[in-house]
């Protein structure tokens, strides 16, 4: 569904990301874990059209993606949670999800299975999103996301700033989202929730893809244990 | 009383004025220098098609009409290389092609046209409000800019493309993830900017009138306002401009012509130094 | 949050302060003697015609205004939208003086550009305590321009308002307005430049350019933002001051439109885009062709304005980093090719 072939993302002078290449096939769940600036959200936003990239592809359903803005990745059936969220907060839940949507008009079935998957958006209707709390953003963000009917959810460390209830929360929604048969590209800090959800997983490290394989695989490996997983 | 009357509808003519500036810089941090020449164009405009004999209401939908296409054309060519940049060098350069292009149109105007002045008279007598007699004139201005205003307002807060001009003064890219383009709203906002400075002028020829040199003025005042108001606050424009048009007319009775202006300028700076987010902007 | 680079020239300028560090004391001030020699060797071409000689000066006065400027806004990013302004205090200041209170042109003169030196602190410091973005900068300083001009038209007693003032004490060589005018602002102007060259070399001139990449990186480095932006800030306005003041001696008539924004702070801005915002001789070569290009639209009254429309449009669409510095640099790729 989404191939990415020896892409290369730079600021300025400096290369964040140079020859990665992975691949995320249709109903899969792929982690992308790493640490602080190993160049996971350079590669996000770079499939997902906000940044450029300086060269390699991003391929979509066989079609070219590499250079297409962020708001026609958007209409492709790509969505991307960024790690800040960047929802409307002057604006309540409602009219964020209905932007979601957008170009088409709100789809009242597709409103409701985001406040079913995420029922405390629901008793939260009409506030505004600036003054929700981070995990109600989060899922927010999540929700708004999905409104565009997406076949695939880019969501960069959406666990950030979230307490360990909810961030199992969060990636149980993902579970169940990928129940009805999302696909899903997750980049990760917190590595044991993206393991355990992910079919297979990337770790990048200074802007480079040093490992990939299934995900119980990589859960036992040795280095990724100790390096990721506190086990020494 | 009668003073606060006239400042409120003085006042009402001042936010219509600024409330295009001010949408602009929210949506792309650009300020538009030429603003006041854009509503001075819609004004000569009409001015020449009345005198060519065209009815008025014709008259004064082309010139509006003029004043939003010459947005259009200064978005699809000067705007375009402004966009390219970011943050400061953006306004910046925003600032200089603006003023550009204000001396390329004020030159035209006033080489061309330097007597004509768009004057709408509203036959009748005066209509008492609320105790006070007001000339027609203003009151159709008011009426107008009223009217104008509220229906700006319903488009941002109740259609879906006015939610989407919102969400992008909001955050950028979170309307980029969303699917909605920037860039074609920056361009949508900006002939709409064009229009409503275009009403102000009709506002303006209402109350008094409106010819070649005053350009640079309305310019300045539309800034004023905004920046009082908030850079990118709809809200705010409205509200300073509510409230320096009471001052305005407070002033001016009390205290004299000149002494005015400089009262509302000492108003935009002391804004910027106490509080630079204006009235409502966010943030600091 | 690291600056952006502006959509004008100032990349020159800090060329031109690294280039000028490490040259030998005397090339670097060759420019300046240069500049100097040509300009002074200008009455001998004009000759006799006093309105050839009264537009010479005039463009002393412009080049003098842009190496102000260059200063406050070339070398620190402060954009300060009140040049004429500053002028018109100076020249204010010392008619109003030298009328009214009497004082002799060389204090009359020293006051005033104090006033405009404190002035230029003034703004400078707000705006670096108050931690303004340059368009706000830019904004204030416009206001102020407006509220300067609103008062001298205001406080008709005092200025004269709309019809102006006339100087009435007695201005010496300057007022003259023969040739020993024309050499008293050519020296000026030569001093001026001077102390640019000076700036430029010194550690000032370094401490500019690290601000001007990255204040926030420069103040970690221990480089004292506030102190470097004031600094430039009050050389600037005095500079500026000062022309206003010997301007009007000169010309021994002042009014407000002189130091109109339009007039002063614009054409300021379009000669210094020609030369190359920050550099040294920007001011000398933007004024000559300035004042070139006004005296043939003279006769075209309202449509000059739209000219210098299109000149601003067409530099700053295409040639960002100012005419010369573009033609420069395409002249140098022409020749290492060949």
């Amino acid at each position: 569904m989404l191939t990415v072939d020896d892409l290369a993302v730079g600021y300025g002078d400096s290369i964040a990301v140079s020859g990665v290449s992975l691949h995320v096939d249709e109903g899969e769940a792929v982690a992308v874990i790493g640490s602080n600036g190993a160049g996971k959200t350079t590669l996000l936003r770079a499939i997902c059209g906000l940044l450029p990239t300086r060269s390699g592809t991003v391929t979509y359903d066989g079609d070219r993606l590499t250079g297409t803005p962020a708001h026609r990745v958007a209409r492709r059936g790509l969505a991307y949670v960024p790690a800040e969220r960047r929802l409307f907060g002057g604006m309540s839940v409602r009219e964020n999800l209905e932007l979601g949507a957008y170009p088409d008009r709100p789809d009242a079935a597709r409103m409701d299975l985001v406040f079913g998957l995420f029922p405390r958006l629901a008793d939260r209707r009409s506030q505004h999103a600036g003054t929700m709390s981070g995990g109600e953003q989060q899922m927010l963000a999540v929700g708004r996301a999905l409104m565009s009917r997406p076949r695939l959810l880019i969501l960069d460390e959406p666990t950030t700033g979230l307490a360990p209830v909810l961030a199992e929360e969060a990636y149980a929604s993902l579970e169940a989202l990928r129940g009805e048969g999302l696909t899903v590209l997750v980049a990760e800090q917190q590595v044991p929730l993206a393991l355990d959800l992910a079919d297979r997983a990337y770790v990048i490290e200074d802007g480079a893809i040093q490992l990939e394989g299934p995900a119980a695989q990589l859960q036992g490996n040795p280095d990724v244990r100790r390096a990721y997983l506190g086990i020494a | 009383m009668a003073v606060v009357l006239d400042g409120i509808a003085y006042g009402l003519q001042l936010a219509l004025l600024a409330v295009g500036l001010t949408m602009i810089y929210g949506l792309g941090g650009v300020l538009n220098l030429a603003h006041g020449q854009f509503a001075v164009v819609t004004g000569i405009s009409a001015a020449v098609l009345l005198d060519r004999g065209l009815g008025l209401p014709a008259a004064l939908v082309l010139g509006v009409a003029l004043a939003a296409v010459l947005a259009l054309v200064t978005d699809a060519t000067i705007m375009r290389a402004v966009y390219r940049l970011e943050g400061e060098a953006r306004v910046l350069l925003s600032l200089l092609l603006t003023i550009g292009l204000a001396f390329v149109i004020d030159g035209l105007l006033i080489y061309n046209y330097p007597f004509t002045q768009l004057n709408v008279r509203v036959p009748g007598p005066a209509i008492p409000v609320l105790g006070v007699p007001m000339r027609r004139g203003s009151l159709t201005a008011s009426a107008l800019a009223l009217a104008a205003l509220a229906a700006l307002i319903v488009f941002l807060r109740s259609t879906r493309q006015g939610k989407a001009v919102r969400s992008i003064i909001q955050d950028e890219e979170g309307a980029r993830l969303c699917g909605i383009d920037p860039g074609r709203v920056r361009t949508a906002v900006f002939a709409l900017s064009g229009a409503l400075a275009g009403l102000a002028a009709i506002a303006e020829g209402l109350t008094s009138s409106i010819g070649a040199t005053e350009g640079t003025e309305l310019t300045i005042l539309a800034l004023i306002v905004t920046v009082v108001g908030g850079l990118g606050s709809v809200a705010g424009a409205l509200l300073a401009g509510l409230l320096l048009g009471i001052i305005y007319t407070l002033s001016q009775v009390y205290i004299g012509a000149y002494v005015t202006f400089i009262i509302l300028l000492l108003a935009a700076m002391v804004t910027i130094l106490i509080r630079p987010s204006g009235l409502l902007g966010r943030g600091a | 949050m690291a600056s952006t680079e502006l959509p004008v020239g100032t990349a020159d300028a800090s060329t031109e302060v690294a280039a000028v560090h490490h040259v030998p004391l005397w090339r670097a001030y060759v420019p300046v003697i240069g500049a100097a020699v040509v300009l002074a060797l200008v009455p001998v071409v004009i000759g006799d015609s006093r309105y050839l000689m009264g537009l010479a000066v005039l463009g002393l006065a412009y080049a003098g205004y842009g190496v102000g400027f260059n200063i406050i806004f070339g070398n620190t990013n402060q954009l300060f939208l009140c040049v004429g302004a500053l002028a018109g205090v100076g020249a204010y200041g010392t008619t109003i003086l030298g009328n009214e209170l009497e004082l002799p042109m060389l204090v009359a003169i020293p006051a005033s550009v104090l006033v405009a030196a404190l002035l230029g602190a003034a703004f400078s410091w707000v705006s670096v305590r108050r931690q303004l973005d340059v368009i706000f900068v830019g904004i204030v300083t416009l206001t102020f321009s407006l509220m300067f001009l609103n008062l001298l038209l205001g406080q008709r007693e005092l200025t004269g308002g709309e019809t102006g003032t006339v100087v009435l004490y007695d201005t010496g060589i300057v007022g003259a307005r023969g040739l020993g005018s024309y050499y008293v602002f050519l020296a000026v102007l030569v001093a001026y430049l001077t102390l640019h060259r000076w700036l430029q070399r010194s550690h000032v001139g370094w401490a500019f350019r690290a601000l001007r990449d990255d204040e926030v990186a420069a103040e970690l480095a221990g480089i004292d933002v506030a102190r470097y932006k004031v600094l430039a800030g009050v050389v600037g306005s005095a500079m500026v001051g000062l022309i206003g003041a010997l301007y009007a001696n000169y010309e021994g008539f002042i009014s407000p439109t002189t130091f109109e924004l339009g007039n002063v702070d614009v054409p300021v801005l379009v000669m210094l885009a020609f030369g190359g915002i920050g550099t040294l001789l920007a001011p000398v070569v933007g004024s000559a062709v300035f004042t070139a290009v006004d005296e043939v639209l003279r006769p075209f009254s309202q449509l000059r304005i739209t000219v210098y429309g299109v000149i601003l449009l067409v530099l700053f669409l295409g040639f960002r980093r100012g005419l010369i510095p573009t033609l420069g640099g395409l002249v140098r790729k022409l020749t290492r090719r060949g």
